[in-house]
C-alpha cells in the first residue's frame, strides 16, 4: 500500500542539530512529492531549552501544524528525558526511536526538583511501545563525533527502518551541509546504517 | 512551490508588494521578517531601529513621502509604539502603511501573554491573521491595498506558530521587483495631520475645518461592509449541529479535528463581516468562536448580537497556555481519549551558555547581597529560582528607571542597582538615565556591552561595530554618551577580568554619587570567541556543595554515572574556559 503520510515529533534539546534533521528529511519528502508542515516549537533564546518539532508529511494538504496526541506514528528523539515528554503522544502502534544521551535538566542540576528515581531507558522501553534504543557511547567513532552528529546517524536509521533509498539521502545530505562537514557527516550517516543493520530486526 | 516559514513568506510579500521601507525592533518571533528582507531583497531599505516607536515613525514617514513601508516588532514592542500609531491612525495614508506584528501565543518565547488585536479594537483599524505560510505572503501583499484603498494603516498579526512553521508558497519567479510613489504628502494642514482636526469644540464644524477631517469611521463602515465578498473570508457550510467561526492556525486545528462543522475562516479579524456570520448562525444549531489569544472576536461577534460559545468552554490564559487541535477535541468530540503525560519529569529552565558575561555580573551581585533589577536582556536568568541574583525584572529598557524609583522612595540609604544591556539602553534605557541625573538621584547602572542585542539572535544595536548601515564613524560610544548626559562617575571593564568588575561594583555602589559601570565582553555565541582551555573538578576534593553549578553556566553540570553516583562534572565541549566556575569553588576543586 502506497504510504498516504506519517505524522513525526522529533525531540531533543539546544544544538542537537533538529532543525538540520528536519530540514533533510523535508527536502526527501518534497522529492517523493508530499505535501508537509513542519512546526519548530524553540523555547527562550538560550541554551539548554527543549527543543520540539513537529513534522508532518502527506498526499493530502497537511491542516493543523501541531500533532494531536494520540496522532503520532514516529517519536525520534535525541535526548532521553525529552523522550519521555512525549511518550503519550504515540499512536497505540506508534515507534520510538531515541537515544540514550541525558542533559540533566537546570532544575534537577539547581536542586529546584528531584530526579526521576527510575532509569530513563528504562522506562522507555516498557512504554509498551515498540522501541529503538541508540546508545552513543557505544557507538562511538574516531571518523566522526557523534555527540555532534546523532541527527545525521538518526537519519540513515530512520532511512534504514522506511526503506528509503541511502543514496537520495546522502544525495540530500551532500547539497545541505557546509563542504568541509560533508564527508564528516557521511561517515555519521555510513554508521547510522550499521547500527540499523544490526539492530532493526527487533522492532 | 517553496517551502518557507510564515516569517520568510511574509519578506517575500513585502517584496512582491513593492515595499521601499523597513523598519523596526527585534522580538522573537517575528524578528526574522527582517532577517529575510534585508538578506534576500537589497531593493527594500531596511533598518534596525533604536526601538519599536522609532521604527514605526520612520515607517509612518515614508508612508507619508508615498512610498510603502513596513514596521516589524513584536506585541510587546507595538506597546512602545502605541502613542506613533495613534498618530497614524485616522489620518490619510499615502504609501501602504503595515505592521507586522508577532504574537507570542501560547508563550512559547516567554513573554507576556498579549493579544495585538487589542490595537485594531483601540485604534479602529484593520487586524489581518494568517493560517499558514501563503496566506502570510498573500495577506501581507492584501494589508497594502487595503492600507492604501481604505486609507488606513493595517496590522498584520503573526504568531509564534506561523512564523516557526514551515509549508509550501507557490513562488512565482518572474516576478520583478516594482516600487511606485502612490501619491506624495500635500503641504497643508490637512487630513495626514492626525485624526485631531475633529475637535470637540464648538465652531470646529466649519467647512475649514471639517473639510480636513479625515472621516476614518465611514472608511472602517465601508471596508466592514466591503468584508463580506472578500475571497480572505470564507464560508464554508457544512454540517448544521456545529458552526465555527476561526482565524489563524485554529481554523486548521478546526479542520482537522471537526471535518463535518461548518465555518467561517476569517483572513481579516477586524473589522467583521456581519453578514456572513449572521449566515452561518443561522445555518448551524450551535455557533463557536475558536480563536488563539484574547477573547476578542468573541466580544465583537457578541457586540453584533450574535450568541456564540468562547470563553466559557475554551478558557484563556492563563488557564490555556497554547490552543491546541488537543483542546477542541477534548471539548467537541464525545468519548475523545484523553491522554497525559507522564508524571515526574523534570523541567528545563533556560541557561546562559558558557563564558556568558552575564554570569560574572550575577554571581558578584549575589555574592555581595546587592539589590538589583534585571532589563529584558540574557541576563534576565539571573531573576530564576535557581540563581536570583535580581530581585526586578520588567519591561526593556526599564531597570535604570526602576532603581532609581526604588532609591528615591527609599532616601538613597540602601542603594538599589540597575542592571541593562547595550540594547536596552539604546531603546529606551538612556531615557531612564537621563532622567535620574536631573533629578539629582545617585543610582548606579550596570551596562552590559555584548555588542548586539544577544537575546534575540544578535543584531546590531548603535554601538555595534556592524549592522546593516554601519559605518564605522556613526558607531555611538556607551561611554561618551553617559559622561555627556553627565553621569559623575563611569568605569570600564572587561567581564572576566573578575577581580577587577568586582571592585568596579563594589566602588560604584559604594559612590556617594550617580555611577555607571560598563561591562564589556562580546556576546560568547553570536561573535564566536575563541575557546580557551576547559575547566575540570577534581572528584577527590569536590563535596559537591553546588556552588559552581548556581552560577548557571550550561557547561556545568550534576551528571548520574551508570551506578547511580551522583557527580559535578564540566562538559569540556561546552566550557569556553572563562574561569568563573574556579572562583565559587571554595575547596579548590576546579581547575584548568
Ligand atoms: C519592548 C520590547 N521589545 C523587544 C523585546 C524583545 N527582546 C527581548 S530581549 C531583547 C534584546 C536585549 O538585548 P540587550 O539589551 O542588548 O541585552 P542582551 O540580551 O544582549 O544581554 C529584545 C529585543 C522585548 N522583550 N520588549
Ligand atoms: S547569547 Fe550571548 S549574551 Fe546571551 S546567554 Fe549566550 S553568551 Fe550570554
Ligand atoms: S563548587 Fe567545588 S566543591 Fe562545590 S560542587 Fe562545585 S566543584 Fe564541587
Ligand atoms: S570555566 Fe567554568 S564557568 Fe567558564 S565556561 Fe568553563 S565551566 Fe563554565
Amino acid at each position: 500500500m502506497q504510504d498516504t503520510g506519517k505524522n513525526i515529533i522529533i525531540a531533543g534539546v539546544g544544538g542537537q542539530g533538529i532543525l538540520l534533521f528536519s530540514n533533510l528529511l523535508s527536502k526527501y519528502y518534497m522529492k517523493l512529492g508530499y505535501e508537509l508542515k513542519i512546526s519548530d516549537v524553540i523555547g527562550l533564546g538560550q541554551r539548554g531549552g527543549g527543543v520540539e518539532s513537529h513534522f508532518r508529511y502527506s498526499t493530502k494538504p497537511v491542516l493543523s501544524p501541531f500533532i494531536k496526541a494520540g496522532d503520532v506514528d514516529y517519536l525520534l528523539s535525541f535526548e532521553q528525558t525529552e523522550t519521555l515528554r512525549y511518550l503519550h503522544c504515540l499512536k497505540e502502534d506508534g515507534i520510538v526511536f531515541s537515544s540514550t544521551f541525558e542533559l540533566t535538566t537546570s532544575s534537577v542540576n539547581t536542586r529546584l526538583e528531584k530526579d526521576m528515581p527510575e532509569s530513563k531507558t528504562e522506562l522507555i522501553k516498557q512504554s509498551g511501545k515498540k522501541t529503538f534504543i541508540i546508545d552513543p557511547e557505544e557507538n562511538k567513532s574516531p571518523d566522526f563525533d557523534i555527540s555532534k552528529m546523532m541527527n545525521i546517524v538518526m537519519l540513515a536509521i530512520y532511512a534504514e527502518f522506511r526503506g528509503y533509498s541511502h543514496e537520495e539521502m546522502m544525495q540530500i545530505v551532500r547539497e545541505s551541509v557546509p563542504e568541509k562537514f560533508v564527508a564528516g557527516n557521511l561517515k555519521a550517516y555510513e554508521k547510522g546504517i550499521s547500527i540499523a543493520r544490526a539492530e532493526l530486526t527487533d522492532i | 512551490m517553496k517551502m518557507m516559514n510564515g516569517n520568510e513568506a511574509v519578506a517575500r510579500g513585502a517584496f512582491e508588494a513593492g515595499v521601499k521601507v523597513a523598519s523596526g525592533f527585534p522580538g522573537t518571533p517575528s524578528t526574522e521578517v527582517m532577517d529575510y528582507t534585508q538578506q534576500r531583497y537589497p531593493e527594500i531599505y531596511c533598518e534596525w531601529s533604536t526601538n519599536e516607536k522609532v521604527g514605526l515613525e520612520v515607517a509612518i514617514g515614508a508612508s507619508f513621502a508615498g512610498y510603502r513601508s513596513l514596521a516589524v516588532m513584536k506585541t510587546v514592542g507595538l506597546h512602545v509604539a502605541a502613542d506613533a500609531l495613534g498618530g497614524a491612525a485616522g489620518s490619510q495614508i499615502n504609501g501602504g502603511l503595515v505592521l507586522v506584528v508577532g504574537d507570542d501565543v501560547g508563550r512559547i518565547a516567554g513573554d507576556d501573554y498579549n493579544d495585538v488585536r487589542h490595537y485594531g479594537n483601540m485604534f479602529n483599524i484593520p487586524v489581518l491573521e494568517p493560517s499558514d505560510s501563503q496566506e502570510a505572503k498573500d495577506l501581507m501583499i492584501r494589508a497594502f491595498e487595503i492600507s492604501e484603498e481604505y486609507s488606513t494603516p493595517v496590522i498584520l498579526k503573526i504568531t509564534s506558530v506561523i512564523c516557526k512553521t514551515t509549508s509550501a508558497v507557490a513562488i512565482d519567479d518572474n516576478i520583478t521587483y516594482k516600487v511606485n510613489c502612490r501619491q506624495k504628502y500635500k503641504v497643508s494642514f490637512s487630513k495626514v495631520i492626525m485624526t485631531t482636526m475633529m475637535m470637540n469644540a464648538k465652531g470646529s464644524e466649519h467647512p475649514k475645518l471639517t473639510k480636513c477631517f479625515n472621516d476614518f469611521p465611514a472608511h472602517m463602515r465601508q471596508l466592514a461592509a466591503d468584508s463580506n465578498d472578500f475571497d480572505i473570508n470564507k464560508l464554508e457550510l457544512n454540517g448544521k449541529k456545529i458552526g465555527v467561526i476561526t482565524a489563524g492556525t485554529p481554523y486548521f486545528y478546526t479542520k482537522e479535528v471537526l471535518p463535518d462543522a461548518s465555518i467561517l475562516k476569517l483572513g481579516m479579524v477586524m473589522p467583521l463581516p456581519e453578514k456572513l456570520i449572521r449566515q452561518l448562525a443561522e445555518h448551524v444549531e450551535k455557533l463557536y468562536v475558536i480563536e488563539d489569544g484574547h477573547d476578542i472576536m468573541e466580544k465583537n461577534i457578541k457586540d453584533l448580537g450574535v450568541k456564540v460559545i468562547g470563553k466559557e468552554l475554551f478558557p484563556k490564559f492563563p488557564d490555556m497556555m497554547r490552543f491546541t487541535p488537543d483542546i477542541i477535541e477534548e471539548k467537541l468530540v464525545p468519548d475523545a481519549p484523553k491522554r497525559t503525560l507522564m508524571e515526574g519529569i523534570p523541567f528545563r529552565l533556560p541557561v546562559s551558555c558558557a563564558g556568558c558575561s552575564h554570569l560574572f555580573i550575577s554571581q558578584i551581585l549575589r555574592n555581595h547581597k546587592i539589590k538589583a533589577a534585571a532589563d529584558v536582556t540574557c541576563g534576565l536568568i539571573g531573576c530564576f529560582p535557581h540563581m536570583e541574583s535580581y530581585s526586578l525584572q520588567k519591561c526593556m529598557g526599564s531597570s535604570i528607571a526602576l532603581a532609581h524609583g526604588y532609591n528615591v522612595a527609599t532616601d538613597h540609604k540602601e542603594k538599589f542597582v540597575g542592571m541593562i544591556g547595550d540594547g536596552g539602553f539604546w531603546a529606551t534605557g538612556i531615557n531612564g538615565l537621563m532622567n535620574l541625573i536631573f533629578n539629582d538621584s545617585q543610582s548606579t547602572t550596570i551596562i552590559v556591552d555584548n555588542s548586539c542585542l544577544a537575546m534575540t539572535g544578535g543584531q546590531h544595536v548603535a554601538s555595534s561595530e556592524f549592522g546593516f548601515n554601519y559605518k564605522p564613524e556613526n558607531k555611538l560610544e556607551i561611554a561618551k554618551v553617559c559622561e555627556a548626559i553627565g553621569v559623575k562617575d563611569i568605569v570600564t571593564v572587561d567581564a572576566y577580568e573578575f577581580e577587577n568588575l568586582e571592585k568596579a561594583i563594589l566602588n560604584a555602589v559604594k559612590s556617594e554619587t550617580n555611577s555607571v559601570v560598563i561591562v564589556q565582553k562580546p556576546c560568547v555565541t553570536k561573535f564566536k570567541l575563541p575557546k580557551g582551555d576547559a575547566y575540570s573538578i577534581d572528584q577527590e576534593l569536590c563535596t559537591q556543595c553546588r556552588k559552581c553549578i548556581n552560577i548557571g553556566c550550561l557547561a556545568i553540570e550534576s551528571k548520574k554515572g551508570t551506578d547511580g553516583k551522583v557527580e559535578i562534572v564540566i562538559n569540556e565541549d561546552l566550557c569556553v574556559g572563562c574561569g568563573l566556575c574556579s572562583t565559587a569553588c571554595k575547596f579548590d576543586a576546579i581547575n584548568s
